[in-house]
C-alpha cells in the first residue's frame, strides 16, 4: 500500500545512495586523468644550461698567425707563443696520453688506455701505430719511441679548426699531407694553415667527429651512436644535436676544464669519475610522475630515452677475424657486401655483420670497468669479455644502462693462452694486410709488446661493451612501461631482481586460475542442482 | 516470525558496495600490472591501482570506525555452533528445500560460516593485501634502507591474496542467491530492508532498553544504599538537571525537600523488602530548588536472587490540569504499562502491566492488532490524532486517555508516547501508561 509520494521518496533516496557511491569514482577518475594530462603538458626541466656564444678573440688580428707555415708543428708553436701554458694542460689529458690510471686486480695503479689496450676491432696499436695514431691529437706517433714531452707535436687545430678543411691522413701518424695524396679513393690536400689559424675557435661537432664518428676505420663502425650524420641531423635522430632541436655542440655537455674534457667511454676507460650525466642539466627528478622519477634511482636516463641506435647509418655488430686472409684463385682480394651495400667479408679483415636501428642490450653498471690486459691468461672455454662493465642489482650504486655489445673472434696464442696483438699495418714482409700470414703477423706484433709467441695460434669468441649515450630520442619515442614490464621485454635477460609485469611464479598463477575456475564450476554445479531440484 | 526489517544501514551499504567495486577494480588493474592482459595501458593501470588502493584504505579506516562505534563488530565473533549444520545445509539441505539452519536477525546477521569467512577476510586477507600492497608501493627499488627482503616474495603473497579474493567474490555472489528469493539478499544490500527472522526476546530487550532511553517517562535506579546509579534523559529534564554526572552517586534524599523525604524513605524501605509499588504520587525537589509533582513506580532490582536496589519510572503530572490535588493524592493504579506500535499503527509489543490494565490474558491476543481495538469508537479519533502527532515526530507526556479493555469495560490512564526512529526514519511509536481509573469519580 505505497502512495506515490512514498515511492518518489524511496526513488530519491536510492538516487542519493547511487550518487554517493559513484561520486568517489568520478573524483578518482578525474584525478587519474588530470595526472596523465600533467605529464603530457610537462615542460622540459633544465638547470645549469648556458651557451657562451660571444667570441672573445679575433685570431685574424695576430701577426704571428700570418707567417708562412711549412709544417703543422709550426702552427702549434705559434699557438703556444701566446697560450704558453696550455701545452702543459693538453699533455695531461687522455687525448694526448691515450691512457688513464687503472687499478689492476692486484691493486696496482697502471696507465691504461687506447695506447696499450686490446680492443675488438683492429685489436691493438702496438706495431700498427702510424695508422691508429691518425686520430691522436698529436703529430708523429709512429712507433713506441714517440716522445710525449715535446709540446710542438700537439695537434691544436684538429680540435679548433673552424674551416672544416683540416684533415689528418690515415697512416701518417697523425699528420696531414704536405702534398696531394689519395687514400681509399679520397683525395687529401695540404691544409691552408693561415686560413685555419686565423679562424680557430671552440670545437664544433665536426672537430670531435673527425675522430669519434669514424673510429674503427669507417663511419659509425665502433660506437653505433656517434656518426657523421650527426654533423647535420634532426631531433628525430638526436634531440640535442638535431639542428631543428637544441642544435648543441659536443662540448656543451662534455664540459671542459684545462683541456680535460668530461665524459669518457668504458671501452678504454675504467674509473667512476669525470662522467657526463644527463642530470647535470635535467636534474635527478626530471619527470612530473613520481614513479618515473623513482626509476632514475636504478635506471640510467639513456635506457629509456635511447630506444635504438645506429638510426641513420649501420654500425658493426660482429667481426670474425678467423676467416680473414682468404683470396680468390687469382690471388686478388675477396670483398663481399650485403644487400645494403655494407661489407660482409674482406680478405684483410674477415667477416662482418652490420646492423641499423639496433635495440640496445642492457646491463648493470656502477661506473667501473675491468679490462683485459695484454698478456693476461684467458679461459678459452668461455667468451672473453674485453671490458667487463661492473655492477649488479645488489650493488646499490649500479644503474641499468643500454649497451652495444660488439661480438667477434680474435686471434690468441694457443699455448700461452693470451690474446695476440697482430702486426696488421705496414709495408714490411710480416704485416698481415700485405702478406695474409697470421703466424708472421703474430710474431712481429707480440715482439713489439715484449711477450713470447709460441707459434701456435687459434681464435676465441670475444665481446666488447659499448655504452650507448647519444642519439637520445624525442620524449614521445622513449620506452614505455611494457617495453620492460612485460613477459618478454627488453630486460628479459637481466634476471638478478624481481620486476613487476615481467616476473611471476608460473605455478602460483596456474594454481590461482585453477582455483577460480573450480569455484566457478562448483557454483555452476550447485546452482544447476538447485534449479533441477526445485523443478521436481 | 519473519518481518521486513531495516538490516543494512546507509554507511554499511555504501561501504559494502564501494569495497566490492574497489576490490574488483584493484583486481582488474592489478592483473594488468601482473601482465595477464592489456586493458588500460600499463602506466594508467599502475596509477589507477595506486589511487584505488588509497581509496580502499580510507574506506577501511572508516569501516573499522563504524564497526566499533555501532558495535556491529560483534556480528563477526566466530562461533562453531551450527557450523556443521550450515555446511550440511549447503551440501544437502538446500536441495531438499530444507529451512536455513540458522535464523537471520538484526542481531545475528551472519550464519556461522559467514562469520568465519568475513572475519578471515577482515583480519587476514585484506590486511595482508594492504600491507603487501603498501610494501610494494613504498619499496622503491633497493635504495630503500628498510628493504632486506626480496620483492618477489611480497609480490607472490599479494598475488595469492588477489586470487583468494576473486574466489571469494565468486562464492559470495553465488551464495547471495540462497536467500528468501534469488535476488532478495542483493536487494537488501541495496535498499537496506530485508524480510528476516525476528528474535522476540532480543527485540524486547532492545526495545525496552531504547524505550527507557528515549521515553518521555523518567527512569531511575538506586542501589540498596539509596544512591542513584542510573537515570535517563527524561528524568534529568524533570529534575531540571543538565548533567547526569551531577546526579549519579548522590543519595535520593537530595531529590526531596524535608517535608516529603519521609515519604520517600518509606517507599525505599518497602521496595527493598520486596514490594512493588505502582502509581505513587510524590513531590520532587528539582536541582534548581523548585518542586514538581509526579507519579512514581518502583520495583526491586534483583542480583543473584538478592535485592540489590530499586528502579522505576516517574511520569510528570504538573501539567495534567484535569487532575486536582485531591485526585492526585488518591491515585491508585497498577504497574506502568508499556506498548509499542509499528508505523502502520499495529501493536507489536506490550508488557504484562499493559495486559493487566487492558484485561488480556496473553500477548498473542493483542500483538499484530491495530491500536483502534483499544478504544471505543468515540475515542478512536482522539488516539489517532495522538498517533499521527507522534509519527510525525512529537513526544507526548501526561495525556489522559480512556481505554477499552478486552471485556468491553473502560478505564482511564495517563499516557506517554514517543516516536521510534531508525536513522532519520520514524518506524513506530512506544510509551508507558499509568492507570488513574476511578479518580474522577472520587472527586
Amino acid at each position: 500500500m505505497q502512495t506515490v509520494k512514498e515511492s518518489q521518496h524511496r526513488f530519491i533516496k536510492m538516487l542519493f545512495f547511487f550518487i554517493a557511491l559513484i561520486l568517489p569514482w568520478i573524483a578518482g577518475g578525474i584525478y587519474v586523468h588530470e595526472k596523465s594530462n600533467i605529464a603530457a603538458r610537462e615542460q622540459l626541466k633544465l638547470v645549469n644550461y648556458y651557451v657562451d656564444t660571444v667570441k672573445k678573440v679575433d685570431h685574424s688580428k695576430f701577426e704571428i698567425l700570418r707567417q708562412k707555415f711549412e709544417t703543422p708543428q709550426q702552427v702549434t708553436e705559434a699557438c703556444l707563443s701566446c697560450h704558453n701554458k696550455t701545452d702543459h694542460d693538453v699533455m695531461h689529458t687522455a687525448h694526448w696520453k691515450w691512457t688513464r690510471p687503472y687499478v689492476t686486480d692486484e691493486g696496482d695503479t697502471i696507465q691504461l688506455g687506447k695506447k696499450n689496450i686490446i680492443n675488438n676491432f683492429c685489436i691493438g696499436i702496438s706495431s700498427n701505430e702510424p695508422l691508429c695514431t691518425s686520430c691522436h691529437a698529436g703529430y708523429g706517433w709512429k712507433n713506441e719511441k714517440f716522445d710525449f714531452s715535446i709540446s710542438k707535436n700537439i695537434d691544436c687545430i684538429v680540435c679548433h679548426d673552424q674551416t672544416g678543411t683540416y684533415e689528418k691522413f690515415p697512416g701518417k701518424a697523425g699528420l696531414p699531407v704536405d702534398k696531394k695524396m689519395v687514400s681509399n679513393g679520397k683525395t687529401f690536400l695540404p691544409p691552408d694553415y693561415n686560413k685555419i689559424a686565423e679562424n680557430v675557435g671552440m670545437p664544433k661537432r665536426q672537430n670531435c667527429g673527425s675522430c669519434h664518428f669514424t673510429g674503427g676505420g669507417g663511419n659509425n663502425v665502433k660506437h653505433g651512436d656517434l656518426e657523421l650524420a650527426l654533423n647535420n641531423t634532426t631531433r628525430k635522430v638526436d634531440v640535442h644535436m638535431g639542428i631543428d632541436g637544441a642544435n648543441m655542440s659536443c662540448v656543451e655537455c662534455h664540459k671542459t676544464k684545462e683541456h680535460k674534457i668530461s665524459g669518457k667511454l668504458y671501452t678504454v676507460s675504467s674509473g667512476n669519475s669525470d662522467r657526463v650525466s644527463c642530470a647535470q642539466c635535467h636534474t635527478s627528478e626530471p619527470h612530473s610522475n613520481i614513479i618515473l622519477n623513482h626509476h632514475t634511482d636504478r635506471i640510467a636516463c639513456q635506457t629509456c630515452h635511447i630506444p635504438e641506435y645506429a638510426k641513420v647509418n649501420p654500425t658493426k655488430m660482429y667481426w670474425d677475424w678467423s676467416t680473414a686472409g682468404k683470396r680468390n684463385p687469382d690471388g686478388s682480394l675477396i670483398i663481399k657486401k650485403d644487400s645494403h651495400g655494407h661489407l660482409k667479408y674482406h680478405t684483410k679483415k674477415g667477416s662482418f655483420v652490420y646492423e641499423s636501428n639496433v635495440k640496445p642490450e642492457y646491463v648493470w653498471f656502477n661506473g667501473k670497468a675491468r679490462h683485459y690486459l695484454t698478456g693476461e691468461k684467458i679461459d678459452t672455454s668461455k667468451v672473453l669479455v674485453l671490458n667487463e662493465l661492473q655492477g649488479s642489482y645488489a650493488d646499490k650504486t649500479s644503474k641499468i644502462i643500454p649497451v652495444k655489445i660488439h661480438r667477434g673472434k680474435q686471434i690468441y696464442d694457443a699455448e700461452n693462452n693470451y690474446l695476440i696483438i697482430p702486426h696488421l699495418f705496414g709495408k714490411d714482409s710480416t704485416a698481415f694486410w700485405k702478406n695474409f700470414d697470421w703466424d708472421k703477423a703474430a710474431r712481429t706484433g707480440m715482439a713489439s709488446v715484449g711477450l713470447p709467441y709460441s707459434g701456435k695460434y687459434s681464435f676465441i669468441s670475444t665481446e666488447m661493451y659499448w655504452p650507448v649515450n647519444h642519439m637520445v630520442s624525442e620524449s614521445k619515442e622513449s620506452l614505455s612501461c611494457t617495453d620492460c614490464h612485460s613477459r618478454n621485454g627488453r630486460l628479459a635477460g637481466l634476471n638478478d631482481f624481481y620486476m613487476p609485469g615481467r616476473d611471476y611464479d608460473p605455478l602460483l598463477d596456474k594454481t590461482g586460475i585453477i582455483m577460480i575456475i573450480l569455484s566457478l564450476i562448483g557454483v555452476a554445479i550447485h546452482a544447476g542442482l538447485r534449479i533441477a531440484k526445485s523443478k521436481n | 516470525m519473519k518481518r521486513k526489517t531495516y538490516i543494512y544501514r546507509r554507511f554499511e551499504r555504501f561501504w559494502h558496495w564501494n569495497q566490492a567495486l574497489l576490490i574488483l577494480f584493484l583486481a582488474l588493474t592489478g592483473f594488468e600490472i601482473h601482465s595477464s592482459y592489456k586493458l588500460f595501458g600499463y602506466q594508467n593501470a599502475v596509477t589507477m591501482h595506486n589511487v584505488a588502493a588509497w581509496a580502499l584504505l580510507v574506506l577501511i579506516i572508516f569501516a573499522i570506525f563504524w564497526h566499533f562505534v555501532t558495535g556491529e563488530w560483534k556480528q563477526y565473533i566466530p562461533t562453531t555452533k551450527y557450523i556443521k549444520a550450515q555446511i550440511e545445509y549447503y551440501i544437502t539441505g538446500i536441495f531438499r528445500g530444507a529451512p536455513h539452519p540458522t535464523n537471520k536477525t538484526v542481531y545475528n546477521k551472519f550464519n556461522p560460516l559467514q562469520r568465519l569467512i568475513y572475519l578471515g577476510l577482515k583480519l587476514f586477507v585484506i590486511p595482508v593485501q594492504v600491507i603487501t600492497g603498501f610494501i610494494y608501493l613504498f619499496y622503491v627499488y633497493p635504495d630503500n634502507p628498510a628493504q632486506s627482503f626480496d620483492l618477489s616474495n611480497v609480490a607472490a603473497v599479494h598475488t595469492i591474496g588477489a586470487f583468494a579474493l576473486l574466489s571469494f567474490v565468486v562464492a559470495h555472489v553465488y551464495l547471495t542467491t540462497t536467500g528468501e528469493t534469488p535476488l532478495s539478499s542483493i536487494k537488501a544490500m541495496v535498499t537496506g530492508w530485508e524480510v528476516i527472522d525476528v528474535d522476540e526476546n532480543e527485540e524486547r530487550v532492545e526495545h525496552l532498553h531504547k524505550a527507557v532511553e528515549e521515553s518521555a517517562a523518567g527512569y531511575y535506579r538506586l542501589d540498596k544504599n539509596g544512591i542513584l546509579t542510573d537515570v535517563n534523559d527524561a528524568w534529568l529534564e524533570m529534575y531540571k538537571c543538565k548533567d547526569r554526572s551531577e546526579v549519579i552517586g548522590k543519595h535520593y534524599s537530595e531529590t526531596r525537600d524535608e517535608k516529603h523525604l519521609s515519604e520517600m524513605d518509606d517507599i525505599f524501605r518497602r521496595v527493598l523488602n520486596g514490594e512493588t509499588l505502582t502509581g505513587v504520587p510524590v513531590v520532587r525537589k528539582c536541582f534548581d530548588g523548585s518542586t514538581g509533582k509526579h507519579i512514581l513506580s518502583a520495583n526491586p532490582v534483583y542480583e543473584d536472587g538478592e535485592i540489590a536496589g530499586i528502579e522505576g519510572f516517574v511520569l510528570n503530572i504538573d501539567e495534567t490540569e484535569a487532575l486536582s490535588d485531591h485526585i492526585y493524592y488518591t491515585v491508585r493504579n497498577s504497574a506502568a504499562g508499556y506498548y509499542r506500535l509499528d508505523e502502520n499503527g499495529n501493536i507489536i509489543d506490550v508488557n504484562d502491566a499493559w495486559l493487566k490494565l487492558y484485561k488480556y490474558d496473553t500477548k498473542d491476543e493483542i500483538i499484530g492488532k491495530h491500536f483502534s481495538v483499544t478504544r471505543d469508537p468515540a475515542e478512536v479519533d482522539k488516539l489517532k490524532s495522538i498517533v499521527d502527532r507522534v509519527m510525525s515526530g512529537d513526544t507526548i507526556s501526561g495525556m489522559i486517555a480512556v481505554r477499552k479493555c478486552k471485556d468491553g469495560s473502560t478505564g482511564k490512564h495517563i499516557l506517554s508516547a514517543n516516536p521510534i526512529t531508525i536513522g532519520n526514519k520514524i518506524v513506530g511509536m512506544e510509551g508507558f501508561i499509568l492507570d488513574i481509573t476511578g479518580l474522577e469519580e472520587d472527586a
